[in-house]
């Protein structure tokens, strides 16, 4: 595997030569600063802009034409990173030694054409695509509701009562939905455009010369150069004991959403200890959250943790009967508390050293794995795939169950089964 | 060992049967850190009533069984549990149980050889106690109760109803909150015996790792020696009829919009190969109303959906085809759908176009060393054998025998499911 970093001006072009895959992956990478009002808008313009172009109007016509380049596939994803929005684009291709000469050529022409194209100059097809994106959204957003483990995290965030981006809703909101129109589309499409940091990472067995004469050719940028400001979030208010809210709805099971806030970690810690902490604590089928309050009081179905590092945040949820949520509550108080006194042996520290390192060796055999591990050099400052290795070694217990110490419980949300619980 | 190349992927399959009788099926890369180890037995939730080895009196056993029993394989008379075990390597290890098969697994990258003795082990050194087994209850139970919750796997279930008359499909895999109260050590005991003996089961390996290597800590493994009976299997399975179980049912739930089920059941054609039968149904099924079809492009302009997906599914000797999809107009929506399955109308050269991307997606297939277990899998339970020249295959489609496979489809032998958003009031 060869990595190459090479600034095209207006974007950084990364390549990762390599040839473990038999497909070749393309990520273009949109970020900027993050505005709540504008999360409606993102979700709507990425699902627009893959929906169909100038050139192929319609979502059949575009179908038509990725089937004819062997399945090519151009998928969208945006997410908030601490505090920053994540724009991205995939180009998914099969290496055309199993297809044909010219694939890869025509495979980016088309994904230049899904960003330098958009679907805003046939009005009848604009105004198709428009409504059944508009109604399809609408839906989405009402049916989080269905969704009770979604649902209830949702509401932890609104409840933890902070004006910071992680309460922002991911899915967006209804009254913005209703607010967006061809122009504002038009509008914060040329902002993305020409404003965001401009990332593009590709891996595959490629011919390097090859693929910058198409990149030169097709992928034309023309961003602002702006500082980078910081995308990590830190917290000035804490609680000095949890807020807990609970809320009814007609369901069997109940599900919990807790957030617990973090002190600021110095990198290291946070890219490292924080790491280890969260695997032993509750983020594996050896955890503490996993075997005491699962496996030995059959409390829950299931239990786990897990982190937003930008945010520096810590997530636990579960699905409970209502009636056992006291003392999940109080078990989830008491292994935290134990991981502040070091009661763990040097042995979980070990095993979640060597599970870390079985990840990292994983991330080997995936493709947008490998991708992410490039992205978060750039982000977190987390080292290459040996490093990683390397740092993960020098963690010890003590560096452990110091930063135990700085996690806290914000706020415990409940989303309460209101149906008869008949099986006993 | 036997080689077979898949054809057309540059990959192969080597092949051994062991003389207790299992079969053991390995797929080395040479391109891959990782690996991936599946232990299949041929037993899942719909084989319920069965004659125990050394017995001669047929039992039932209670709806979520076989569930319950892969839970309980986790529970070590040695205190040792495989999770455990698995985690000391940075080796990630599950189970899961289908309507056909229960499986066990370990993915990782290192310790390939201690993982597998130890997997072959564990799967044949049960522990069954009365305390463990009561305190296996409460877990299942809620994951039961999370199941309840879920909209789309009550209408999964519902459409199952509707289509089978006595199919055990009709029940669902983890069972009731009530039936698993039933479940002794002694069932366990009895179905274990029966159904987990290696005659009847498979090991797959696949990705980094050397398969003579393997082959021997398999031949030396202990537990799996002391296995083998190969007594055969003496089970009945309720004959299922052609006709489906109910044309229409309706239901509220506490849904935003209403959703719909639409399924049709297809008995194999006589003299069809089934495989290539499979093939042909998951062709006009695209053609008609995949990603690039007309259809999908004047529904969504008559607004009449926003989700929409289909599938299509063994089981026994039917085919089941099944249609779900999120509609303000439900019922418009499947009287269209209908009237475009009985009007078969597509181009050939979208029929071309689809073999493209079906080659395409078994080559990327074949790079993933999980999703190539599922496949070969998948031709084990279905059609009892591999099928390793399946590019060919896809090349040798023609329209005319898809014409025909068309004309056989019975497109009155369906039935609908509708789901009506309710606002279920609190007391």
């Amino acid at each position: 595997m060869n990595y190459k970093k090479i600034d095209m001006g207006s974007y950084q072009f990364h390549i990762i030569q390599t040839t473990r895959f038999k497909s070749i992956l393309m990520r273009i990478c949109l970020r900027d600063k993050i505005k709540k009002e504008e999360i409606t808008l993102r979700n709507f313009l990425t699902n627009f802009m893959t929906y169909s172009t100038a050139t192929y109007p319609t979502k059949r016509d575009l179908v038509l034409k990725t089937q004819d380049l062997y399945a090519a596939n151009i998928s969208t994803k945006s997410y908030r990173a601490g505090n920053y929005n994540m724009i991205s684009f995939y180009l998914s291709i099969l290496n055309e030694k199993y297809t044909e000469k010219g694939m890869l050529e025509a495979s980016i022409a088309l994904l230049a054409d899904v960003l330098f194209h958009p679907n805003f100059e046939n009005d009848q097809t604009f105004e198709e695509a428009f409504r059944y994106l508009y109604q399809r959204t609408k839906m989405n957003i009402e049916s989080i509701k269905e969704d009770p483990g979604l649902y209830a995290s949702i509401r932890m965030f609104d409840e933890m009562k902070d004006d910071q981006p992680y309460t922002y809703h991911e899915h967006g909101y209804l009254e913005d939905l209703d607010q967006i129109t061809k122009e504002s589309l038009m509008a914060y499409y040329h902002k993305v455009m020409n404003e965001s940091l401009v990332d593009i990472y590709l891996i595959g067995d490629i011919d390097e010369k090859e693929i910058l004469s198409y990149m030169e050719k097709y992928m034309k940028f023309e961003t602002f150069k702006r500082p980078k400001a910081s995308q990590i979030i830190t917290h000035e208010k804490k609680r000095s004991r949890p807020r807990i809210v609970k809320e009814t709805v007609p369901s069997n099971q109940s599900k919990l959403s807790i957030s617990c806030k973090i002190d600021e970690l110095n990198e290291w810690e946070r890219n490292y200890v924080l790491t280890l902490y969260n695997m032993i604590l509750g983020n594996s089928s050896e955890s503490k959250f996993f075997r005491i309050i699962r496996e030995e009081n059959s409390l829950a179905y299931f239990i786990y943790s897990s982190l937003n590092k930008m945010d520096h945040l810590m997530l636990i949820r579960a699905g409970i009967s209502k009636e056992n949520f006291d003392k999940t509550i109080e078990l989830i108080k008491k292994l935290m508390k134990e991981m502040e006194k070091g009661n763990f042996k040097e042995e979980d520290v070990e095993i979640a050293k060597t599970n870390y390192i079985t990840l990292m060796k994983e991330i080997e055999d995936n493709e947008m794995a490998i991708i992410e591990t490039y992205l978060a050099k750039d982000l977190l400052n987390l080292g290459d795939i040996e490093e990683r290795k390397e740092e993960i070694q020098k963690v010890t217990k003590q560096d452990i169950m110091k930063i135990a110490k700085k996690i806290k419980l914000d706020t415990i949300f409940l989303l309460e089964g209101g149906l008869e619980d008949e099986g006993n | 060992m036997k080689e077979i190349k898949l054809s057309g992927l540059d990959q192969s399959v080597f092949t051994e049967k062991l003389e207790n009788g299992l079969e053991v099926y390995m797929i080395p890369y040479t391109n891959k850190t990782n690996y991936s180890m599946h232990y299949i037995t041929k037993y899942g939730s719909i084989n319920q009533t069965f004659i125990p080895v050394g017995q001669k009196e047929k039992i039932t056993i209670p709806d979520g069984t076989a569930h319950f029993l892969e839970h309980k394989m986790f529970e070590q008379e040695d205190g040792m549990d495989p999770f455990t075990f698995a985690t000391q390597s940075g080796t990630s290890s599950n189970a899961s149980t289908s309507y056909q098969i229960t499986r066990y697994y370990f993915e990782g990258t290192n310790c390939f050889k201690e993982n597998l003795d130890y997997l072959l082990t564990y799967v044949h050194s049960p522990y069954f106690t009365e305390e463990n087994v009561e305190k296996e209850k409460g877990i299942i139970k809620e994951e039961i109760r999370q199941y309840d919750d879920e909209i789309d796997w009550i209408l999964d279930e519902e459409l199952r109803k509707s289509l089978f008359q006595n199919d055990a499909t009709r029940i669902d895999i983890a069972g009731t909150v009530e039936s698993i109260q039933k479940i002794t050590k002694e069932i366990l005991y009895q179905t274990y015996n029966t159904y987990y003996q290696p005659s009847n089961m498979v090991l797959f390996l696949s990705g980094c790792f050397d398969p003579k290597e393997a082959l021997s800590v398999i031949k030396k493994n202990k537990a799996l020696a002391k296995a083998g009976t190969k007594e055969p299997i003496r089970e009945e399975k309720e004959e299922e009829p052609v006709e489906v179980n109910r044309k229409e049912y309706r239901f509220s739930f506490p849904v935003v919009h209403p959703k719909v089920a639409y399924g049709i059941k297809v008995p194999l054609p006589k003299e069809m190969d089934k495989y290539k039968f499979y093939l042909y149904v998951g062709m006009i099924l695209s053609l008609l109303f995949g990603l690039a079809s007309p259809f999908r492009e004047r529904m969504k302009k008559e607004k009449k959906m926003t989700s929409f997906y289909y599938e299509r599914n063994w089981v026994g000797n039917y085919l089941i085809i099944e249609f779900y999809a999120e509609s303000p107009e439900a019922e418009s929506l499947i009287e269209e759908l209908k009237k475009e399955l009985r009007k078969g109308t597509w181009k050939e050269e979208d029929m071309n176009r689809l073999k493209k991307v079906w080659i395409s997606s078994e080559v990327l297939m074949v790079d993933n060393i999980s999703a190539t277990i599922d496949n070969l899998l998948e031709d084990l339970i279905d059609y009892q054998k591999l099928i390793p020249n399946k590019v060919e295959i896809y090349q040798s489609l023609n329209n005319e025998e898809l014409k025909e496979v068309y004309h056989s489809l019975p497109l009155d032998n369906d039935c609908v499911v509708y789901v009506d958003p309710s606002t279920k009031e609190m007391e």
